[in-house]
């Protein structure tokens, strides 16, 4: 091994890591002991591994990242948890407790019932395709009556903008005991493949989500490459979903 | 979920740096949340296929790094490269110039960096895996791991030592 070689090797060396017991370094830091050179390299190669590892250590998380992540992902973890055979097989020597267990799942935890749970909970089904549409169809008289039919919220009210837009077809999704119709829209633009739509409209009962805008005035919200539009009607909550920002979203009001 | 890990003390754990290793590649703050709440969205529903738990680190960069190329997937399509053919470079940049770098500095002469080069040269610099475990989280061999890392930090100094980052200069392959 000669110096060229060992600084081909020690480029690729992380000071303060297990590098140092990589055996794939070991010679190529032996010779730095006796090649004074080698080591004046190697020594510029640390300091500016340090340098430009804190630059990259200073990239800044967002605030609420943590919140988002667990409020969208904990509810899903919990469906899971049930799913897993093994635990099943614990939960039927338990059957004596089920009952009690039904009655506790099926009242909200303090705090699961906010408007900030649901709003995580119904823009991440939409934005990461977790749904199976219930009923295709561009018809949106058979879309209400589907809905009716199967006790989601059929009475909503569509504004102007989003009669424009072509549906899709609907879903009924589940919160907190209560049913959400999910409504899906395309609004022409070119969509991935295997996409099918990019604008959904929420509508469940108000009551069922604590803290929700009374408010018929449009309230906005960012969430990542997304914009949601959420307004109170009558008894009904409407939460409008689609990627863009808030002019993008307001020609569907 | 993998048994004796909860939910919550793993998205403690790792969602500051998948974000930023997540933020290396994108540059965008809104993508960068997407890959890294997607993770967590599939460890949710995954993790609990992961029987070795001293995996988990990898495997949940693996997971952001194969979002992360599925949604390139659709945009562009990586070069062929010919890495034993490509002559390699040492890294160029000195000490007092790397002192005054700052962070969007670095973030924008890695995004000129060639796009195959620039997910071991994120992790080369933010994580303490070992080489092992990044050739996992690429899915790649070692020797490529090495040889990919080589030649991108050599090109990401190159461009930093430009001091141009809005025209670098990129080595021809």
């Amino acid at each position: 091994m000669n110096n060229q070689q060992a600084k081909e090797i020690l480029a690729l060396y992380r000071p303060g890591t297990a590098d140092a017991e990589d055996p794939f370094f070991a010679e190529a830091l032996q010779r730095c002991d006796r090649e004074p050179e080698l080591k004046r390299w190697f020594d510029e190669h640390c300091t500016v591994y340090t340098a430009i590892r804190a630059r990259f250590k200073q990239i800044a998380v967002p605030e609420g990242l943590k919140q988002q992540i667990l409020s969208e992902c904990t509810a899903r973890a919990k469906i899971i948890w049930w799913q897993r055979p093994e635990l099943l097989a614990v939960a039927a020597a338990i059957a004596l407790l089920m009952g009690l267990a039904v009655f506790w799942l099926r009242t909200p935890r303090p705090g699961e019932d906010t408007f900030g749970h649901y709003s995580t909970r119904m823009t991440g089904i939409a934005r990461r395709g977790d749904y199976l549409m219930d009923f295709e169809t561009n018809d949106l008289t058979q879309i209400r009556s589907y809905l009716a039919q199967h006790h989601a919220p059929a009475d909503y009210v569509l504004p102007a903008g989003l009669r424009k837009v072509a549906a899709t077809g609907c879903a009924v999704e589940g919160w907190q005991n209560t049913k959400a119709s999910m409504i899906c829209f395309r609004t022409g633009k070119p969509l991935p493949p295997g996409e099918a739509n990019d604008l959904w409209l929420f509508v469940i009962d108000r009551s069922a989500v604590k803290d929700a805008p009374a408010s018929s005035a449009p309230q906005f919200a960012k969430v990542n490459r997304f914009i949601t539009a959420t307004w109170a009607q009558g008894d009904r909550l409407y939460l409008l979903l689609t990627e863009g920002d808030q002019r993008t979203i307001q020609q569907y009001l | 979920m993998a048994s004796g890990l909860d939910f919550e003390s793993v998205v403690a754990d790792y969602y500051e740096p998948l974000y930023q290793f997540a933020f290396s590649l994108t540059r965008a703050e809104a993508d960068a949340c997407d890959l890294t709440q997607q993770t967590f969205y599939v460890w949710a529903t995954k993790g609990h296929q992961l029987r070795d738990t001293s995996k988990v680190k990898t495997w949940l960069f693996t997971t952001l790094h194969r979002a992360f190329l599925e949604s390139r997937r659709r945009q562009t399509r990586f070069p062929h490269y010919e890495l034993s053919e490509v002559p390699l470079e040492l890294p160029v940049l000195s000490p007092a110039t790397a002192n005054q770098l700052d962070s969007p500095q670095v973030l924008r002469a890695l995004s000129q960096v060639d796009e195959i080069y620039q997910a071991p040269v994120a992790l080369f610099y933010l994580e303490d895996c070992s080489y092992k475990e990044i050739a996992e989280i690429l899915n790649v061999p070692l020797g490529t791991v090495k040889s990919r890392m080589a030649r991108g930090i050599a090109q990401l100094q190159s461009i930093l030592t430009s001091g141009d980052q809005a025209n670098p200069i990129k080595k021809s392959e």
